[in-house]
C-alpha cells in the first residue's frame, strides 16, 4: 500500500511538469510576444516559474518520500519532536531572499515600461504629443486621433470606435482615459496592461514589432457587460498607417454621399 | 481500498452515467415560440375590457405570424407582385438597382456601393480578387476561401471558379433565422424579443434601448424617414456613444448585415401591427386585404428609404475662429437658431424651456417626452459625446434635420447651409479642452507644446 500512495503522490509533480512541457505543443501557452519589452516580461515570468517549479518538485518529492518512509504499516513507534527553530529560520529566510531577488530583478523592466521619465522622448510620439487618446467606457473602446493641428481635445479630432491602428516598429505613446468606471487596457501579445481611471489621463507606451491584428480586452471587471468589452489593436506598416489615417480622415470629413 | 468501498463507488458511478443518459433522452423538444403583441395592442380600456377584443387580437397575431414568421423561423411573406419583379425580401439584393439582370457594370458598382458584403460579391463577379478582403470574414469562411484559392492561381480563375466563390459567399450570408439567433444572444436582453426595447436589462438603462416597432430611428441620414440599411449598419458598427448601445464591430460584416436584416424585420412587424391596430380602431373590423395593404405600404416605405438620403453637396468646410463665432451668434439668436432655449446659453443642456415647474408638487421636471413616453433632456453639448457620431456631417444632419422621435427640431428654414455649418463648428468647439497652461485638474497630461 505504501508503494501505491507514494507513487500516486509522485505522479503529482510528474504530471504537473508534464502539462507545462506539453502546453507549448498544444498552444495552451502564451500568445506570441510582439512588443519590444515583452521578451523581458516573459523572461521574468519564466524566472519566477522556474523558481516555483523547483520548489514544487522538491516539496512534492519530499512528500512522497515521507509517505513511503514513515508509512503506518511499518513496524516500530513514532518519535515525538517539538519543532526545530533552525529549520523554521531557514524556511523563512530562503523565501524572503527569493522574494527580494524577484523584487530586484523586475525593477529595471518595470521602470522601463511604466516610469514616465523613461518614456520615449525623441520619436514622433511622446508623452506630451501622444498618437491618440484611447477612451474606455462601459462597454467599448474609442480612439481619438488628433486632427491637422496635431493636438487632441480640439474640434478637429478624429474619432473611431473599436479599432486602434498604430504603426509597427515605432515608439507609440497614447493617453488612456475612462468615461465612467475603472477599466483596464490589456493586449496579451504586447504583455501590456494598464488600468484606466476615471478623471485621470494615463500615458502608456509600447513598441510593436510585428504587424497584425491583436485583441484588445478589458481586464478589470467593469460591470455586467465586461465580458464583451473588446476592441482590436491593429499594427500596420508605417506606409499603411499613413494610408489608414488618410482613410479615417476622409471618412471623417465625408459629406455623406458615399454611404453614411 | 476495501472491496465494499469499491463496490459502492462503481455502482454510484454507473447510476450517475445512466441518469445522465436518461436525462438526454427525455430532453423536451424546443417549444415553438411566438412573437407577442405590444402592450398598446393588448391594452385595457377604462371599462377593464380590452380595447381590441381578444378575437381581433388573435386575428392580428395570426396575420403578423403569416407575414413575418416566428422568432425561430422569421421570414418575410412574398407578395404576388414581387414574384413577377423577381424581388425576394428574404434575400437582400446585393446591389442597388441590380436585380440580377446584369445591367449594372460591376466596376461602377464597386465604386458607388460601399456596402461591404455586396461589394465582396461584386468583386468576385468582376474578378477583382485583390478587392476580396479575407481579414473580415468569419474564421470558417476565411478557411474555406483560402482552401478554394489555394488550388487556383489568379490567372486560372474562370467563370466556374467565380460561381463556386459566389456560392461560398452566399452560403455564408446569414439566413434570417441565424441572425435571429445572434440577436437573441446579443441584443434581446436590451431590445426585447419583438424589438420593443423592453428586454430584461432595459429597466436599468438610461436612455432606454430603442423600441424598433415605431419604425423611428434617431441617428440616420434620412431625417424622419425609416432608415436605410447603411444607417442601421453604421449604428451596429459604431455603437451609440454615451449610451449603453455598444459597437458590434467584432462581428463579421456578414453577421452585421444579417442583424440589420433582422432589425428591419422586427421594425416592419411593429409598424404593421400599429397600422392594423389603427385600422381596427377606425373600422372595427379587419380583413385580410387590410393586412396585405398595411404590409405592402410598410415595405414601400422601407424600399424608398434609399431615396431619402440627405447629403451635403460640396466639401465639408473646416472650422475657423470666425465660423465658430458666427455659430455662437446663431445659437443665441432667438429668431434664427434659438438653440439656447433648450440647450442653455453655455450648451449644457439646461435651457429654460427644457424644464417646467409642476404646479401641484412644486417639483422641477423635464418638459419634454420622446415618442415612447420617456422624459428627455436636451443634450449637454460640452461633453464632446454625440450619440449620432461626432463627424461634422453627423452633427450637420442632426441640426439640419432634427432628431426623429424627440423634441430636437429641424433647423429653421431661414438658416442657410453655411449657417448650419457655423452651428456645427460652434457645437464642436464647445467640448474643446483649454489648451493653454498645463491643465492642473486630475494631473491632465494633455499639456500644450512648449515654445
Ligand atoms: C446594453 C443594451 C443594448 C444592447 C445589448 C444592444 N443595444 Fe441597441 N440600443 C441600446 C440603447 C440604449 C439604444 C438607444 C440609444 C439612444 O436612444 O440614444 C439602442 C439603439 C439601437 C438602435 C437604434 C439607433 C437609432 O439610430 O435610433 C439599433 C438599430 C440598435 N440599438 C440595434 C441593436 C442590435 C442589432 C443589437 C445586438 C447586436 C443591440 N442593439 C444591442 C442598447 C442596447
Ligand atoms: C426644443 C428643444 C431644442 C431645441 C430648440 C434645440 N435642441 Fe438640440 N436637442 C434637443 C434634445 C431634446 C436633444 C436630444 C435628442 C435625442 O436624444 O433624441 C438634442 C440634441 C442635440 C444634439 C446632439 C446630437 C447627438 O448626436 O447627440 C445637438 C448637436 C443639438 N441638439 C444641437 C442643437 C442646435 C445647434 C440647436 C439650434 C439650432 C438645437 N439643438 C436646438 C432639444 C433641442
Ligand atoms: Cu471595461
Amino acid at each position: 500500500m505504501r508503494y501505491l500512495f507514494a507513487l500516486l503522490l509522485l505522479l503529482v509533480p510528474i504530471l504537473g511538469v508534464w502539462t507545462f512541457v506539453e502546453a507549448d505543443r498544444w498552444q495552451l501557452w502564451f500568445p506570441e510576444n510582439v512588443s519590444s519589452f515583452g521578451g523581458e516580461i516573459d523572461g521574468l515570468f519564466n524566472l519566477i516559474m522556474y523558481m516555483v517549479a523547483f520548489t514544487f518538485i522538491v516539496t512534492e518529492v519530499a512528500l512522497a518520500w515521507f509517505v513511503f518512509k514513515y508509512s503506518a504499516n511499518r513496524p516500530g513507534k513514532g518519535v515525538f519532536t517539538h519543532g526545530s527553530h533552525k529549520l523554521e529560520m531557514i524556511w523563512t529566510a530562503i523565501p524572503a531572499v527569493a522574494l527580494l531577488f524577484i523584487a530586484f530583478s523586475q525593477m529595471e523592466t518595470w521602470a522601463k515600461v511604466k516610469f514616465e521619465s523613461n518614456f520615449p522622448k525623441t520619436g514622433e510620439y511622446t508623452k506630451e504629443k501622444p498618437i491618440a487618446e484611447l477612451w474606455a467606457s462601459q462597454f467599448d473602446w474609442r480612439v481619438r486621433y488628433p486632427g491637422d493641428d496635431g493636438v487632441i481635445g480640439t474640434v478637429d479630432d478624429l474619432e473611431r470606435s473599436y479599432e486602434f491602428v498604430v504603426p509597427v516598429d515605432t515608439d507609440v505613446v497614447f493617453h488612456l482615459r475612462s468615461r465612467d468606471v475603472i477599466h483596464s487596457f490589456f493586449v496579451p501579445e504586447f504583455r501590456l496592461k494598464q488600468d484606466a481611471l476615471p478623471g485621470h489621463t494615463i500615458p502608456v507606451w509600447f513598441r510593436a514589432e510585428k504587424e497584425g491584428i491583436y485583441d484588445l480586452v478589458c481586464a478589470e471587471l467593469c460591470g455586467w457587460g465586461h465580458y464583451k468589452m473588446s476592441g482590436r489593436m491593429t499594427v500596420v506598416s508605417k506606409e499603411e498607417f499613413a494610408k489608414r489615417m488618410a482613410e479615417i480622415k476622409a471618412e471623417w470629413y465625408s459629406n455623406g454621399k458615399e454611404q453614411g | 481500498m476495501s472491496l465494499r468501498l469499491s463496490l459502492v463507488a462503481t455502482t454510484g458511478l454507473a447510476l450517475w452515467v445512466g441518469a445522465c443518459q436518461l436525462d438526454k433522452d427525455q430532453k423536451p423538444a424546443r417549444p415553438v415560440v411566438h412573437y407577442s403583441l405590444s402592450a398598446a395592442t393588448t391594452a385595457l380600456g377604462d371599462d377593464g375590457e380590452p380595447v381590441i377584443p381578444s378575437s381581433a387580437q388573435a386575428g392580428i397575431e395570426g396575420s403578423l405570424e403569416m407575414l413575418f414568421g416566428t422568432p425561430q423561423d422569421p421570414q418575410f411573406q412574398l407578395l404576388p407582385e414581387w414574384k413577377d419583379d423577381g424581388f425576394d425580401p428574404n434575400w437582400p439584393q446585393y446591389a442597388k438597382g441590380d436585380s440580377g439582370s446584369g445591367e449594372v457594370d460591376p466596376a461602377e458598382l464597386l465604386e458607388d456601393n460601399k456596402l461591404y458584403w455586396r461589394r465582396q460579391l461584386a468583386a468576385i463577379d468582376a474578378g477583382l480578387w485583390d478587392r476580396v478582403f479575407v481579414q473580415d470574414f468569419t474564421p470558417d469562411l476565411r478557411a474555406d476561401w483560402n482552401d478554394l484559392c489555394a488550388n487556383t492561381p489568379v490567372e486560372a480563375r474562370n467563370d466556374e471558379f467565380k460561381k463556386a466563390a459566389r456560392e461560398l459567399f452566399e452560403g455564408y450570408y446569414p439566413k434570417l433565422s441565424a441572425s435571429a439567433e445572434l440577436y437573441r444572444q446579443h441584443c434581446l436582453h436590451c431590445h426585447g424579443p419583438e424589438g420593443g426595447g423592453d428586454g430584461p436589462t432595459a429597466p436599468f438603462l438610461n436612455p432606454r434601448p430603442r423600441d424598433y416597432r415605431h419604425g423611428t430611428f434617431k441617428f440616420t441620414a434620412v431625417g424622419k424617414s425609416v432608415p436605410r440599411r447603411e444607417d442601421l449598419y453604421r449604428i451596429l458598427d459604431e455603437g451609440v456613444t454615451g449610451t449603453s448601445m455598444p459597437s458590434f464591430r467584432r462581428f463579421s460584416r456578414a453577421q452585421l448585415e444579417g442583424l440589420v436584416d433582422y432589425v428591419r424585420l422586427l421594425s416592419m412587424r411593429g409598424m404593421v401591427e400599429r397600422s392594423l391596430v389603427a385600422t381596427y380602431k377606425e373600422e372595427e373590423t379587419l380583413t385580410s386585404g387590410d393586412t396585405l395593404d398595411a404590409y405592402a405600404e410598410v415595405w414601400e416605405k422601407w424600399q424608398k428609404a434609399d431615396s431619402k438620403v440627405l447629403t451635403y453637396n460640396g466639401e465639408v468646410p473646416a472650422p475657423t475662429a470666425e465660423t465658430i463665432a458666427k455659430g455662437r451668434e446663431l445659437f443665441m439668436d432667438a429668431k434664427r437658431g434659438n438653440c439656447y432655449s433648450c440647450h442653455g446659453p453655455e450648451g449644457r443642456g439646461d435651457g429654460a424651456s427644457a424644464f417646467a415647474l409642476d404646479p401641484e408638487t412644486g417639483e422641477v421636471k423635464p418638459t419634454y417626452k420622446d415618442d415612447w413616453g420617456n422624459e428627455i433632456l436636451p443634450r449637454n453639448l460640452r461633453l464632446g459625446i454625440f450619440r449620432g457620431g461626432r463627424r461634422p456631417i453627423d452633427i450637420y444632419r442632426r441640426i439640419k434635420y432634427g432628431i426623429a422621435g424627440g423634441p430636437m427640431p429641424e433647423a429653421a428654414a431661414s438658416l442657410s447651409n453655411d449657417d448650419i455649418w457655423h452651428l456645427v463648428h460652434y457645437v464642436g468647439s464647445l467640448s474643446e479642452r483649454p489648451q493653454h497652461a498645463k491643465a492642473a485638474d486630475h494631473g491632465d497630461a494633455h499639456a500644450p507644446e512648449k515654445h
